[in-house]
């Protein structure tokens, strides 16, 4: 965590109310959930209080009290004074296609790197109009500020491991070629997904990024994935990395082939489901952050991924549960006064 | 079939009323197609009439085969001599065209096309839309989507734009009523609209009233001759009748047959159709324009090109005394057209002043016609009609986004094009002789010409002078002042109120003023005070209630038209000019305008006599009359921003002039000017300079941007020094 380009991450991380993934809790669940619904009794806490954390908005860190932040919104805007025009772009003399200069000013400011002045990149040599011809090699150099990264998701030895396998490193396909961080990352766009993101947008924002070079996928003609019952609903709902990434706690970045991709149905489709440890991962943070800690590790993964969540049905079966073991208790108690009664007399 | 059936089919009652009606049907038939069309010209006043041109006479076969040896050696001649015009000496040169001229598959390539075909066909007379017809009856077109379909020629062209002057009615404008209404929209009663019936101070006449005319004119070198003048809205229409297609005008109904033949097909698509054959004629039903119908400009028939359109076009847009208007340099072997000298928009189209036209391009590259409709672009700010309103016209069809390749700067140019239109950069100044203020009821002696002519009060190409800035979106007001707004939507933009309606510049003041005080000596009436106000703040015309009702109506009407789509800054011609009004048919915004007689004002300088003339034009009366009211005049007036529709009183009683006033309109008009581009565009310190050309404050940009737009560091590091 040195760089101020994770901080939106950082806040995020230490605002969460419980530090490990809920999708990789212990497995004796029969156990502990007996436990909590007996200790929520005793102690009286109602299912439904929980933290009411949501994602932190890089917009409330950007508050103008901060000298420092006042310093990178001014050296911003002078940045944006051109690069907010949507036209700033030019026909590139090689190949004759535009070449977009121009920045979102609203995206940027949503972005991971909201809170970085420009220079931070783009070396000092950008501070002055006309810019120097060619960038400076060490300028948009993503490793200055991320190899060091404290958060394991964002533990670079890992990413680089996972990349160099990945299917873009690994192509030959000559519009493959130079692919890099930044061919997924806009880096003036980029937001780290935040807990509380709606998932049909997470799904829409992150597949964008895939189409936006893999552009026949979307043409009406394309047979890809056909596969795939409902193939429209699917991609609707689905991320692409959800299939073609390796399983793990973190966003691998091990992009996978086609032909290394999962398309066994029951892989998400199950109790034990993919989908859980990705995106619904995101979902289920977000459950914790609405409904509560406790009405999460009850609720979590009681149903099968996709199919219905009734609200209704679960309290009725932990009502169901909870007089059971009122009544098991009472029957118990019962059972000790009677014999105790039985001690005494006798 | 069935009995009951049978009995019915056989029945006498049924077959008695089956004549009747098939009688009726014929009855009415008849009447539309032979009673109609006298009525309704009887209504109006026109007359039509078989139409015959002296220029269209026979020839010999053997005339025909000189002709034509002519024709074939000329165009050989240009085509070779382009191709070895490289070669050195001179002598080589000569001999190397010889042999190409000679050469068969030169001579199919270069030789006029059409010599061949008449040859064939023993055409040795042209004899206008029949002789065309025979071949080209009728004709394959591509429309803008892709799609293909065949059209019949006549029908296409009579129903385009350049023929009847007006859209079908119910689509082709971008215009907007004072009240609010998209002029013509869906879910409205259409009324017709277009030249044909657009009240204007620029040419002071309807196409009616100023069809054609024969001036006398009295120019000083023919020391007191007399000499015969054309002039009119009909030498740039291709029409060649007596007045405009007014029959077009109404929902049913067609031009006759016998207007038809007057079509002029050859000033569009002859290689060298001679203007000087472009006069006024008079014939025993009366006025009309002559045309070049000879063999000549018939065998050298072709696609049209560039020269075609501006045998009309430079007209309007470079002007009559533009130095490089062909055209205007071949005025008539008889009856010399007069030279308008005050040009419309002084935005010229010409190698000398158009980076386009110096490349070679056509005219139909960007304006790329479907058959004979040919698209103007999806804005248009002044009532005019659009034959295609759906086709695009514009620069970055081809350009793209990025149209800067040159500069160091290019991404930093480019960037300007959201908020920037091309024209604001790249045309830089109009002609000198464009003109801003015309006033119509103070003419001058022309002693050159002979005759008087309205006098131009202020003329100017410059930037702010003769033309300024504007947010536009495509939508323009019933009186061509340009719509739109800035992006951020707030209400400072007001162009209506400022713009449009207030000249400020002191330079521009005193030279109204000078020429106030030069018409003080010939009208001693003239307030020169009063005058400079109402010409450089026409909103003094109006009563606080008049301005506060155009306050609300801009306000109420207008806003949401102003902030539709995406806005851009545009370079916009300004214009306005003093009248005669019909004061009982006014509004906020302006009133009816009255036109001149061409032959009376500029014989006799008598603007008021003259209007009186124009407004016994039958087609005035019947404007004044409830008919033409209830179909069309009360829909007018309410686009015009006048509630309470047509007023229907005469203004002619008893041969006074009652109602009427001379009137400066109550704003400027704007007009688009896209041509006359220069390949070098402005500087960047002419808008970012605090008293730049670029007013941003009145443009809507607040006070903290409008500074920061005038002081950018970045412009004042590039500059030399």
């Amino acid at each position: 965590m040195t760089s101020k380009g994770t901080r939106t991450t950082a806040l995020t991380v230490e605002l969460r109310p419980f530090p490990k993934p809920v999708a990789t809790m212990p497995s004796s669940r029969g156990v502990r959930l007996l436990f909590w619904c007996v200790l929520g009794l005793l102690v009286g806490i109602p299912w439904t209080t929980g933290a009411t954390t949501t994602s932190a908005p890089s917009a409330a860190a950007m508050a103008t009290t901060d000298p420092e932040l006042e310093r990178i919104a001014a050296e911003q805007h002078n940045c944006l004074r051109c690069h907010a025009m949507p036209t700033l772009a030019y026909r590139s003399p090689t190949d004759g296609e535009i070449v977009d200069l121009s920045i979102d000013r609203n995206a940027l400011a949503h972005s991971a790197h909201a809170e970085l002045s420009c220079v931070e990149c783009h070396h000092r040599s950008y501070t002055r109009y006309p810019h120097p011809r060619r960038a400076a090699p060490r300028d948009f150099d993503c490793l200055g500020c991320h190899r060091d990264d404290a958060d394991p998701r964002f533990a670079w030895d890992h990413i680089e491991t996972e990349f160099a396998h990945s299917v873009h490193a690994r192509s030959e396909a000559p519009n493959a070629e130079g692919f890099s961080c930044q061919s997924c990352h806009h880096p003036h766009r980029f937001r780290t997904t935040q807990i509380g993101d709606p998932l049909t947008w997470i799904v829409q924002e992150h597949n964008q990024v895939c189409l936006s070079c893999h552009t026949q996928l979307i043409s009406a003609a394309s047979a890809s994935h056909d596969w795939l019952p409902n193939r429209a609903a699917h991609w609707d709902a689905v991320r692409c990395v959800d299939c073609h990434t390796p399983a793990d706690d973190h966003a691998n970045h091990r992009i996978l082939a086609a032909e290394d991709s999962p398309r066994d149905c029951v892989g998400c489709h199950s109790a034990d489901a993919r989908l859980l440890a990705r995106l619904y991962h995101f979902r289920s943070e977000e459950d914790i952050a609405r409904t509560g800690l406790i009405a999460k590790a009850i609720y979590n993964e009681s149903y099968v991924v996709g199919m219905s969540r009734s609200p209704l049905l679960d309290r009725l079966s932990l009502a169901i549960l909870v007089l059971v073991v009122l009544m098991l208790t009472a029957h118990g108690v019962g059972r000790y006064l009677v014999h105790r009664e039985h001690k005494r007399s006798s | 079939m069935n009995a009951v059936a049978h009995a019915l089919l056989h029945s006498r009652l049924i077959r008695r009323l089956a004549i009747a009606v098939a009688i009726l049907l014929f009855v009415l038939l008849a009447f539309y197609k032979f009673v109609y069309p006298v009525v309704f010209d009887a209504y109006i006043g026109k007359s039509n009439a078989p139409l015959t041109y002296e220029s269209s006479q026979p020839l010999t076969p053997a005339q025909f085969d000189a002709l034509a040896e002519e024709l074939s050696q000329e165009a050989r001649r240009t085509a070779a001599e382009a191709i070895v015009s490289e070669t050195d000496n001179a002598f080589a040169r000569l001999v190397k065209v010889e042999m190409l001229m000679n050469t068969p598959s030169f001579i199919r390539e270069h030789e006029p096309t059409h010599l061949k075909y008449f040859r064939e066909a023993g055409i040795l007379q042209y004899e206008g839309p029949k002789t065309c017809l025979q071949c080209h009856a009728t004709i394959q077109v591509q429309h803008h989507d892709g799609r293909l379909s065949r059209v019949d020629t006549l029908d296409d062209l009579v129903n385009s734009v350049h023929f009847k002057l007006q859209s079908d009615t119910g689509s082709g404008f971008s215009t907007v009523g004072y009240d609010g209404r998209l002029v013509n929209a869906e879910g409205s009663r259409p009324i017709p609209v277009g030249k044909i019936n657009r009240a204007c101070g620029i040419p002071g006449s309807f196409s009616w009233t100023g069809w054609a005319a024969l001036i006398e004119s009295r120019p000083e070198a023919a020391h007191g001759e007399i000499e015969l003048r054309s002039e009119g809205c009909g030498q740039c229409h291709i029409g060649g009748n007596y007045q405009p297609a007014s029959e077009k005008m109404m929902p049913i109904g067609d031009v006759p047959d016998v207007a038809k033949e007057g079509i002029d097909c050859l000033i569009c698509h002859s290689g060298e159709y001679d203007m000087n054959q472009r006069y006024v004629i008079q014939d025993r039903v009366g006025l009309r324009w002559n045309q070049d119908r000879s063999l000549r400009a018939a065998l050298t028939v072709g696609r049209v090109t560039t020269r075609n359109c501006l045998n009309c076009h430079q007209h309007n847009m470079g002007g009559d005394a533009y130095l490089h208007n062909e055209a205007a340099q071949a005025l008539g072997d008889r009856h010399r057209r007069l030279l308008h000298s005050g040009a419309k928009r002084g935005n010229p189209f010409s190698p000398e002043d158009d980076v386009h036209a110096a490349a070679g391009l056509q005219c139909t590259d960007c304006h790329v016609p479907e058959g004979h409709k040919i698209p103007r672009g999806r804005m248009g700010v002044d009532l005019v009609a659009n034959d295609l309103p759906d086709v695009e016209v514009s620069c970055v069809m081809c350009h793209t986004m990025a149209p800067h390749n040159r500069s160091e700067h290019r991404a930093l140019l480019n960037g300007h094009l959201d908020r920037l239109a091309c024209e604001t950069c790249h045309i830089t100044e109009l002609q000198d002789q464009n003109v801003v203020l015309r006033d119509w009821v103070h003419p001058t002696w022309d002693a050159e010409e002979g005759i008087f002519t309205p006098t131009d009060v202020y003329r100017s190409g410059e930037v702010n002078k003769g033309f300024t800035f504007m947010w536009f979106n495509g939508n323009g007001t019933f009186l061509a002042n340009a719509l739109g707004n800035h992006p951020d939507g707030s209400d400072e933009y007001d162009p209506l109120m400022q713009q449009l309606a207030k000249i400020d510049d002191p330079e521009v003041i005193a030279a109204v003023r000078d020429k106030a005080i030069e018409l003080q000596a010939t009208y001693p009436d003239i307030d020169v005070d009063a005058y400079v106000r109402a010409a450089t703040d026409p909103l003094s015309q109006l009563t606080p209630e008049q301005l506060a009702q155009r306050r609300a109506m801009i306000d109420e009407n207008l806003r949401e038209h102003m902030n539709e789509g995406t806005s851009k800054i545009y370079p916009f011609k300004l214009f306005n000019a003093m009248m005669y009004e019909d004061l009982g048919n006014q509004g906020p915004f302006g009133a009816m305008i009255l036109p001149f007689d061409y032959k009376s004002y500029y014989e006799t300088g008598d603007a008021a006599a003259s209007v009186k003339q124009a407004i016994q034009d039958p087609i005035v009366q019947r404007m004044y009359q409830t008919p033409f009211k209830l179909y069309m005049m009360d829909e007018f007036m309410a686009y015009f921003g006048v509630a309470d529709g047509w007023q229907t009183n005469y203004p002619l009683v008893e041969g006074e002039l009652r109602g009427v006033e001379p009137r400066w309109m109550r704003q400027m008009g704007s007009l688009m000017v896209n041509h006359g581009i220069q390949p070098q565009g402005r500087d960047c310190i002419e808008c970012h300079a605090p008293n730049g050309i670029l007013d941003y404050r009145a443009l809507g940009y607040s006070e903290e941007r409008a500074a920061e737009l005038e002081d950018l560091d970045i412009v004042t590091n590039l500059q030399p020094n």
